[in-house]
């Protein structure tokens, strides 16, 4: 019974790399084939030779790759600074951030503080332009044929907080030479709110001479007893002489003008 | 320590361990330098390329990607190999086994080893290498498989091929 040559096996067997069955169905082909018995002996003593064949290096090599990974290890020490370079990295690019976002945030509040500023110099500067517009119309409006436009346009003085000197005299001006009742009326009591000036005092002195409707005497003689203004005296005793003066202006002149004098 | 696989301690190592590496060197600088004076059949050569290895597994130790060490560090070793012999000619292979001859003789190191050398002088350089390896027992056919970049089953079918033809030259030159 001739069975095939189990050369190929011959390495693993020798290794030792062959499975139970493998290993006993190849020694039973070696006890009975000389060829393989052969084979088997040269490989062994081939194999022999690569085991017992073991080269030792000398001192030399050890002693030098001591030496490299000594070196080594001290060029790691360096490595370890610079590991802990990147820490410091870290923290200084956390400083970095804070500091671009700190600017981020200057720069916005920056920009927005000029934007206002801006703003409120646009809003001045069209408060100044709607003031000029309403004193331009207020003073048109004075001049109107129609009674009913003048007292629309005395009463946009309560659109102004500060009126100027042309404002006052235009008041003033209606108080003193409009030919309607309810326009003098009405511009005194727009002139009345700024008694403190020393021109609407005047003017109400002035008006009181020249006054013929009871009603507006009555109400410019109680507006200068509350200022207290002593020139008002004389142009009452005028008034006191006078023939056509109404009996009631009469006593309420008698009321309070001791009070001035 | 000991107990540690090539691998486990190559990772230690890649993580900044070096003391690690004298247990690397202690288990494998013979094979390495046995692997490379076969190669070149120059003492002085195998050591100087051993330590080129070792200075090698140091300087890229952070490159090792966890893959079987044997095969790593053994293609490092074929690598320094190689450069060595393009940058020195390949006529010189030759000339290096030539006068390693002169030198054993001189030397009067045993008969087996001259024969072996002599053996193995006889193989083309590819079949050399592939044999000496697989003498190492450590290296697996897989192992062996991954260094040249080969399938196990050729690497096996072809390292059969060559132990035999080997042991032929081998048995011969007694």
């Amino acid at each position: 019974m001739e069975k095939q040559h189990v050369f190929d096996q011959i390495p693993d067997y020798l290794d030792g790399n062959l499975n139970r069955s493998d290993k006993a169905s190849f020694e039973k082909h070696i006890a009975q084939c000389a060829d393989c018995q052969k084979e088997l002996e040269g490989t062994k003593q081939l194999f022999n030779a690569f085991d017992k064949e073991v080269s030792i290096p000398t001192d030399r090599l050890r002693s030098k790759f001591e030496a490299v990974l000594q070196q080594e290890k001290s060029n790691q020490g360096n490595v370890v600074q610079l590991n802990s370079r990147p820490s410091s990295n870290w923290t200084g690019n956390a400083l970095k951030i804070a500091a671009s976002i700190a600017l981020l945030v200057a720069a916005f509040q920056m920009g927005s503080l000029f934007q206002q500023r801006k703003a409120n110099k646009d809003i001045a500067q069209l408060q100044y332009e709607t003031d000029r517009m309403k004193q331009t119309a207020m003073l048109s409006l004075m001049e109107n044929q129609s009674a009913s436009k003048r007292i629309q346009g005395v009463n946009y003085i309560e659109e102004f907080e500060q009126p100027d000197e042309a404002i006052i005299q235009a008041l003033s001006n209606r108080l003193l030479y409009d030919e309607n009742d309810n326009v003098r009326m009405t511009a005194f009591e727009a002139l009345a709110k700024f008694t403190s000036s020393e021109m609407v005092k005047n003017t109400f002195v002035q008006a009181l001479e020249q006054e013929k409707n009871p009603s507006i005497q009555v109400s410019i003689i109680q507006a200068l007893v509350q200022i207290q203004e002593k020139k008002a005296a004389e142009p009452m005793k005028k008034l006191l002489e006078k023939e056509d003066t109404q009996p009631f202006i009469k006593e309420q002149i008698k009321a309070v003008l001791p009070s001035l004098t | 320590m000991e107990t540690l696989s090539d691998e486990m301690i190559m990772q230690k190592v890649s993580e900044g361990n070096l003391d690690l590496l004298k247990v690397l060197f202690d288990r494998h600088h013979r094979h390495v330098y046995n692997f490379l004076y076969k190669m070149s059949g120059d003492k002085m050569l195998a050591e100087d390329l051993t330590q080129d290895v070792f200075y090698k597994l140091i300087k890229y130790r952070n490159s090792y990607n966890n893959g079987a060490f044997l095969s790593w560090m053994f293609t490092i070793a074929r690598n320094s190999l190689k450069t060595y012999y393009t940058r020195n000619h390949k006529s010189h292979d030759d000339i290096e086994v030539l006068a390693y001859k002169a030198v054993e003789e001189e030397n009067d190191v045993s008969d087996n080893n001259a024969h072996l050398q002599y053996a193995l002088s006889q193989l083309d350089p590819f079949d050399r290498e592939l044999v000496i390896l697989n003498r190492y027992k450590e290296i697996k056919y897989d192992e062996l498989a991954e260094i040249m970049g080969s399938t196990p089953g050729a690497v096996k079918t072809r390292v059969c091929r060559i132990l035999k033809k080997l042991k032929n030259i081998y048995l011969e030159s007694i």
